[in-house]
């Protein structure tokens, strides 16, 4: 498993997704928050993370990834999430993400949700 | 500074910031949306707004254009415009060389909003916190509920892991299972770890008396290591290492509070592969018994089903293996010219091992027979070849005999194994001695052969060790001559129950002790009927 955070972007008009891989920790949550304000900054108000490659999130990669729902809301933007592990699910449940962030099982899911 | 008229009056600002009212947006919009206003009341560039922490100011929020700092602490050696509101601070990029002086509605309503932002993150930190502590306990609740799912150990260690680190906000951490007098590495994460540790290190007390030394090679290059012990019932089963606690500013050591956490959360876990060792333990039993029952059925499998036909003999074969897999084997080829070959071979040790020897015995002897009889050079052939391939710890004591039905001759090699015994119609007891070495000792062994004759009436026994040194409870065994003056007693019975009356014999001799080796027989009688004498 890689454990520093490595961020992918894809771009596919009027969607674009964050790719992670590794610990969503405080390095790792300012590597997807700079990769989300890069985004916003060229206009992308809708972003999808992808986290099939992250197993493993802590606290403050929480905190930051509040921070990144909060700047979107706040841009009448949205942060959506697909392909969680159960346990970083229930987490981001538990947390209050689940309120302000829809949750999708995979990707395909997501695309088709965020499309609709 | 000189004051100076505001260069927007103050009906429009009262219209802006009515208008920043009716949009209910959040403390950062709201913050955001007074900047605005501020920066347009006093013809400012750009504006920041920084809350006071402790004896600093940590930024907000900045707007427009200007070099702003994340933190102030001596801000009026800044050179910046600045002005001090309630609970914070602003600083100004003027437009131009005259800077006017803002307006104290603006900075009024900022001031508001800075303490509605700061409420605010407050509320929210705690409920964040709260909100961790029920991640927390879930994760206790988790490994604990893994008691029941997760059987995998390998799988196991890695949640364990993970979570701990994650729990206790760790950059790092290890996972290290007992194994004999050491703690040996089973997983790590986000770097290197030590592979083995003894129990006794005296590093591994410091660890869990939170006293790790600086220069700690447990997980080089960590700076602040939390280890507490894996157990259950007093017995250490590993131990859990988490290293470089995060926060938003850089890594550094853990709570007292930390220590609790962690150690309940390794209590779970204890349970949680002691139940995976159980299971593994288990499945491999499972597992070897699967194979041993297979390995018994291959061998049944090469013992003889039934026995030839060979006129002028009467012939029977018996074993009982000491475990469900044994070393002994024997077998009854039938050949060209109604001759048949007898063989009894006995491998050293027992179980798997022994059963893949007499599987390979039985197919080379086979494939042998096709084109050479039995004497020295069949024997000598097998010889290389069992030699070629086994474990040269390993060894076949083995008696082949052909009988000729029509002349009433045995031809036999005795390679290493005990003498058969021929029992004459008359009384007289002859040995078969004549061979060599047993199979698989020397490549290069060389062998003779024995013949006799056979007269009706006679009784050849061949037989394997685990009949003569069967043992009593007195330790005293069973021997040749109890063999010899029990068949001179029954002898002349059907052999199917000349068998019998060895078996019940061996088995009242040893009186309820266990078999110690296998047990075989392969019996031969001239009958009297019998063509050729």
């Amino acid at each position: 498993m890689t454990e520093m955070l490595k961020v992918n972007v894809d771009r596919r008009g009027g969607l674009a997704v964050i790719y992670t891989e590794g610990y969503i920790n405080n390095q790792g949550g300012e590597e997807i928050a700079r990769a989300a304000y890069d985004l916003i900054s060229d206009d992308e108000k809708n972003l999808l993370l992808n986290l099939k490659g992250t197993k493993i999130v802590n606290s403050i990669g929480i905190s930051i990834l509040i921070e990144i729902i909060e700047k979107m809301l706040e841009i009448d933007g949205r942060l959506s999430f697909c392909s969680l592990t159960p346990t970083i699910e229930k987490t981001f449940h538990i947390m209050g993400l689940a309120q302000y962030a829809q949750i999708f099982p995979d990707e395909e899911s997501a695309v088709a949700g965020l499309s609709e | 500074m000189a004051q100076s008229t505001a260069s927007v009056d103050n009906q429009d600002i009262w219209a802006d910031l009515l208008g920043l009212a009716d949009r209910q947006a959040g403390e950062q919009a709201l913050l955001r949306g007074l900047l605005g206003v501020l920066c347009k009341s006093a013809d400012l560039k750009g504006a920041a707004i920084y809350a006071e922490s402790g004896e600093k100011f940590r930024q907000e929020l900045a707007v427009g254009a200007g070099e702003f700092p994340a933190e102030v602490r001596g801000f009026r050696d800044l050179g910046l415009e600045h002005r001090e509101i309630p609970g914070g601070l602003l600083l100004l990029n003027p437009s131009g060389s005259e800077t006017s002086f803002p307006e104290a509605l603006p900075l009024v309503a900022l001031a508001a909003a800075l303490q509605t932002a700061k409420l605010s993150k407050r509320l929210k930190q705690q409920k964040f916190e709260v909100n961790y502590r029920g991640v927390e306990l879930e994760a206790l609740y988790d490994v604990g509920l893994a008691v029941a799912s997760t059987l995998n150990l390998e799988e196991l260690v890695e949640e364990i892991l993970l979570r701990a680190v994650s729990l206790l906000d760790a950059r790092r951490g290890a996972l290290y299972l007992t194994k004999g007098s050491s703690f040996v590495l089973e997983r790590t994460f986000g770097g290197d770890a030590c592979t083995e540790i003894a129990l006794e290190d005296p590093l591994v007390a410091a660890l869990l008396e939170a006293e790790p030394p600086d220069d700690q090679d447990l997980l080089p290059g960590a700076a602040h290591l939390l280890a507490v012990p894996i157990e259950t019932d007093s017995e250490r089963r590993g131990l859990l290492v988490v290293a470089d606690k995060e926060s938003r500013h850089g890594v550094g050591p853990f709570a007292a509070t930390d220590r609790r956490t962690l150690a309940m959360f390794a209590n779970q876990a204890a349970i949680a592969l002691e139940n995976a060792y159980l299971h593994r333990q288990a499945l491999e039993k499972e597992r070897l018994e699967r194979e041993v029952e297979l390995a018994a059925e291959i061998q049944r499998r090469l013992l003889p089903t039934d026995f030839p036909r060979l006129e002028g003999f009467e012939l029977v074969g018996w074993s009982r293996p000491a475990r469900h897999v044994g070393g002994d084997y024997y077998d009854f080829l039938s050949l060209a010219e109604d001759r048949v070959t007898a063989v009894l071979a006995d491998v050293s040790g027992k179980g798997l091992p022994a059963a893949l020897m007499v599987s390979t015995i039985h197919s080379a002897l086979r494939l042998l027979l096709d084109h050479f009889r039995v004497g020295p050079e069949l024997i000598a052939r097998l010889n290389h070849h069992i030699t070629d391939s086994s474990a040269p710890n390993k060894f076949i004591t083995l008696l082949a005999a052909e009988i000729d039905p029509r002349r009433g001759e045995v031809s036999y090699v005795n390679a290493g194994h005990n003498p058969a015994l021929l029992l004459r119609a008359g009384g007289e007891v002859e040995e078969l001695e004549a061979g060599g070495f047993p199979l698989g000792l020397f490549a290069e062994s060389s062998y003779t052969g024995g013949s006799l004759t056979m007269a009706p009436g006679d009784l050849l026994c061949i037989y394997s060790d685990g009949i003569t040194e069967c043992e009593a409870p007195d330790e005293s065994e069973f021997g040749a001559e109890r063999l010899v003056d029990l068949l001179e007693s029954v002898g002349n019975r059907p052999l199917p129950e000349v068998v019998q009356a060895v078996d019940d014999a061996v088995t009242t001799f040893a009186a309820g002790q266990s078999q110690g080796d296998d047990q075989t027989l392969v019996l031969l009688r001239r009958t009297k009927e019998g063509v050729g004498a």
